[in-house]
């Protein structure tokens, strides 16, 4: 059996990863809204983003609206690259080559 | 993460320990298409407002000109009428403007989208002022008032249809594609209509056409809103 790459194979990081996912190349979203999207908490989602960091998956950039810091967050070539291996992946197990 | 000022609270981390659990193959994908579905939909819930409020403009703005001249024993007075048509007009395109902002709010794109999104966002103008600069300069010609009746609603119409179609072509939608089809479609049949009834067509048949997109879009966003809360299990 195929090997699912732990690192996304958890609820909350699977659920970023594929919201993630639906932004263009190099795109990239604010830590806030992406937790509006996700309907997670700050904590909960900063952990499991730091798991994604740790692993290369997510790339982010620090920017600054006037005074206000922002935290940039979007998927890296290794975490789109892993991501499209791990839906392959789940496709084989489920035998669903498509 | 800077945004995160309390991710050490204890409920934060049974959650994210509960969140680290994995689901059998079959219901981690099914999260996973409707993480997607639920992201698109959340994206997407602008559409059927903005469709809507064009709708009512439409029929209301064009309504308002055909009813100057366009019942026998009634006319609605001109400046009544420009001043009902303008304002549904900028209303809409506010409302647009708006739920537009208040979508990509948080959203960054990489340069190319981001230069995409300047040169479309201000084409909406530019194409405006210049139909409206090439009327004056039509009728400074000797174009009639009968003709400008003609000029100006129709040329607005195919122009908004053209921007339609290219917005659907950049972005994807088909949707987009197929209201500007319609509006162009609707803009040069218009022209074969006797004065006023043209206005009557552009308001039914624009303002029914957008309606009809707005009632079509807000039943697509609630069958992915169903899927994405887990209604299909394999999408």
């Amino acid at each position: 059996m195929d090997e699912l790459d732990p690192v996304i194979h958890a609820q909350a990081r699977l659920r970023i990863m594929a919201a993630l996912s639906t932004l263009g190349a190099d795109g990239s979203i604010s830590f806030p809204r992406l937790q509006e999207l996700l309907d997670m908490t700050a904590g909960n989602l900063s952990t499991h983003l730091r798991k994604l960091e740790d692993a290369a998956y997510v790339d982010i950039t620090k920017a600054h609206k006037g005074r206000t810091p922002i935290t940039y967050l979007g998927l890296s070539k290794k975490g789109r690259r892993a991501f499209e291996d791990y839906m392959e992946t789940l496709r084989t197990v489920l035998g669903d080559p498509k | 993460m800077d945004d995160s000022r309390s991710h050490d609270r204890p409920t934060d981390a049974a959650a994210a320990d509960q969140a680290d659990d994995a689901l059998d193959p079959a219901a981690m994908y099914a999260l996973l298409q409707n993480q997607q579905r639920s992201v698109q939909a959340q994206m997407g819930d602008f559409v059927p407002l903005i469709s809507g409020a064009w709708g009512v403009a439409w029929l209301l703005g064009f309504g308002s000109l055909w009813l100057i001249d366009g019942v026998e024993g009634f006319s609605l007075p001109v400046p009544i009428a420009v001043t009902v048509f303008v304002a549904a007009l900028v209303l809409a395109g506010g409302l647009s403007a708006w739920l537009g902002f208040r979508t990509g709010r948080g959203m960054r794109g990489n340069t190319g989208a981001a230069f995409t999104g300047i040169v479309f966002g201000n084409l909406w103008w530019v194409g405006s002022a210049a139909i409206g600069i090439l009327g004056s300069g039509l009728r400074a010609q000797g174009m009639t008032e009968q003709l400008a009746n003609f000029y100006y609603p129709c040329a607005y119409v195919l122009f908004a249809g053209i921007m339609y179609i290219v917005a659907g072509a950049i972005w994807r939608t088909v949707s987009s594609v197929i209201a500007g089809l319609w509006l162009v479609i609707v803009a040069a049949v218009a022209s074969l209509f006797p004065y006023p009834q043209h206005y009557l067509f552009l308001a039914l048949a624009a303002g029914i056409g957008f309606l009809a997109l707005s009632l079509t879009s807000a039943l697509r966003l609630r069958r992915i809103r169903r899927a994405a809360a887990g209604g299909d299990r394999r999408g």
